[in-house]
């Protein structure tokens, strides 16, 4: 039996808004995987390395961390911001 | 499975299955009536299942929710329909009869084992609605981790058609070809129980919701404090920092005529007195304040509940907030009315929690076909004999449970579902059908 996939794509298209906010996540993601590929770093130090806006970072590291891409780390000396860093074992 | 839903009769339609729609409906499937429950999201649990703790007791809100939510899923008298819609109900003889709208969530109920492969491989991430957005989720998902049915959905407007759900899935649940289906029911009594909605905190827009990074709703800091909360701790959205100074706005779109709503939401106090008391266990080196109009500790425990902040630390500020304004660093200027030293004072915090407040859904009077169930000043379903059968609404054999009259807390909820359901069963024996 055929996939169902190829049925549905005969009628429907996927919106051009849909697939820039996909290229989008993409963008921001491969820039936290570079920057935390040199190691454990908060998110104000992710967002200056990437010039993306902190509150961005937070966003997409957070999901990346819900699907288990991120994982957190030590919390630092003044107890204001995790580190995180890539799940390896993943 | 499918066919044999079309053109069922059931003794009860309720409409909603948030805790006042399950309540209604086990009462009156305990009583041997056979009842339908339709459920527009995709899981039932309603607005109670989202949270972190209940008050005063501080009791986990999941573990009192989700016993509740399988005794409703698994009870031979009860059918549910989750994302579903009720189109519309028509009167017919002593019956009503109603056109429900089961909407594909294009993964096969019976065949979804809730494994998340699919949620894993799909490479879409967009805002998650069961986070408040604080997070992504995937395009294709299990709606939240208590979900019941915990089965994948696929948000078809976000998906790209890639096919990687359906290339994993182990069971073969996914298919594209569903369409939503028309299924038409035979009832004798209709239960409302939409509940409520939340005031949109953006139609406040001197307090900067969606402007301000870091000014969020309760709903969103009620998220952050459950064990699947969204980040790692409570953190701001901004960059990630530990709040070390937060301020809660009380009666975000209640008892404020500005936005149409005059009426208090009867657990924005008490609820934000309960974040309050959790946010300095999670954070004990946090300052929390709390701007209120009055303190409304009106039920059992609740004055000894505010007390019991009190002297925790937690700081109460009777002040009615009339802007917030952003620092360059992120936090933000509270600028208040003392009402106590009749002054306009400024204080600054980082991080504002809006807690916002009840609206009534405007959902429930078009289900009618020629005929409204009334609604009452407030635009919530109008209680035609309020003291004596606080169920009845304007129309014959159709009853309301929960918010959906009037902004309740949980317990009142539970209690006016009980009413609900005795006031249904006693209808039901005098139409003698």
């Amino acid at each position: 039996m055929g996939k169902t996939i190829d049925i549905i794509k005969k009628t429907r298209t996927v919106p051009e808004e849909v697939k820039e906010k996909r290229k989008e996540f993409v963008r921001i993601k491969k820039l936290i995987i570079k920057s935390l590929k040199e190691g454990p770093k908060t998110i104000p130090q992710i967002a200056k390395e990437s010039s993306v806006p902190a509150v961005e970072i937070t966003y997409h590291l957070m999901t990346l961390r819900k699907y288990r891409e991120i994982i957190t780390g030590e919390l630092d000396d003044m107890d204001e911001y995790f580190s995180y860093e890539l799940n390896n074992t993943k | 499975m499918q066919e044999e839903n079309k053109n069922r009769e059931f003794d009860v339609l309720v409409i909603g299955g948030g805790i006042a729609g399950q309540e209604s409906s086990l009462n009156l499937a305990n009583m041997g009536l056979e009842v339908l429950l339709v459920e527009k999201d995709y899981s039932i649990g309603g607005k109670m299942i989202h949270l972190s703790k209940v008050f005063p007791t501080l009791d986990c809100s999941a573990c009192i929710a989700t016993p509740k939510i399988s005794e409703t899923a698994r009870h031979p008298n009860i059918t549910i329909f989750t994302y579903s819609e009720v189109k519309d109900i028509e009167k017919s003889g002593k019956k009503y009869i109603a056109r429900v709208i089961k909407k594909p969530r294009y993964v096969k109920e019976e065949l979804c084992s809730g494994c998340q492969e699919c949620e894993f491989v799909c490479p879409v991430y967009v805002p998650d609605q069961y986070q408040y957005d604080l997070v992504g989720r995937k395009a294709v998902y299990v709606p939240f981790s208590l979900a019941n049915p915990r089965v994948a959905a696929i948000d078809i407007d976000n998906c790209i058609l890639c096919g990687a759900c359906e290339k994993v899935c182990p069971t073969e649940a996914i298919d594209f070809t569903m369409e939503a289906e028309e299924i038409e029911i035979r009832f004798k009594a209709v239960i409302i129980a939409t509940g409520f909605n939340l005031f949109d905190a953006h139609n406040k827009p001197q307090y900067g919701f969606g402007k301000f990074k870091n000014v969020v709703h309760s709903m969103q800091m009620e998220r952050q404090l459950v064990p699947t909360r969204p980040f790692n701790a409570v953190l701001r959205p901004s960059d990630g920092k530990m709040p070390d100074n937060i301020a809660y706005v009380l009666c975000t779109g209640s008892r404020d005529k500005s936005v149409g709503n005059p009426l208090c939401s009867q657990v924005c106090c008490m609820y934000s007195i309960k974040q309050a008391q959790l946010l300095m266990g999670a954070l004990p080196l946090a300052d929390v304040t709390i701007y209120y109009i009055n303190i409304r500790a009106f039920g059992k425990g609740f004055c000894e509940f505010y007390q019991q902040s009190k002297t925790m630390g937690v700081e109460f500020v009777k002040g009615k907030v009339a802007q917030i304004t952003e620092t360059e660093n992120d936090n933000l200027i509270v600028r208040y009315e003392d009402i106590f030293e009749g002054k306009v004072k400024e204080a600054e915090h980082d991080l504002v929690v809006l807690a916002v407040g009840a609206l009534p859904n405007p959902d429930v009077p078009d289900m009618f076909k020629n005929e409204k169930v009334e609604l009452g000043e407030f635009k919530y379903v109008k209680q035609v004999d309020r003291f004596a059968c606080p169920a009845r609404t304007s129309m014959e054999g159709v009853f309301v449970s929960g918010t959906a009259a009037v902004p309740l807390d949980i317990p009142d909820s539970i209690l006016s579902a009980g009413a609900a359901s005795s006031e249904v069963n006693s209808y039901i024996k005098k139409l003698g059908i």
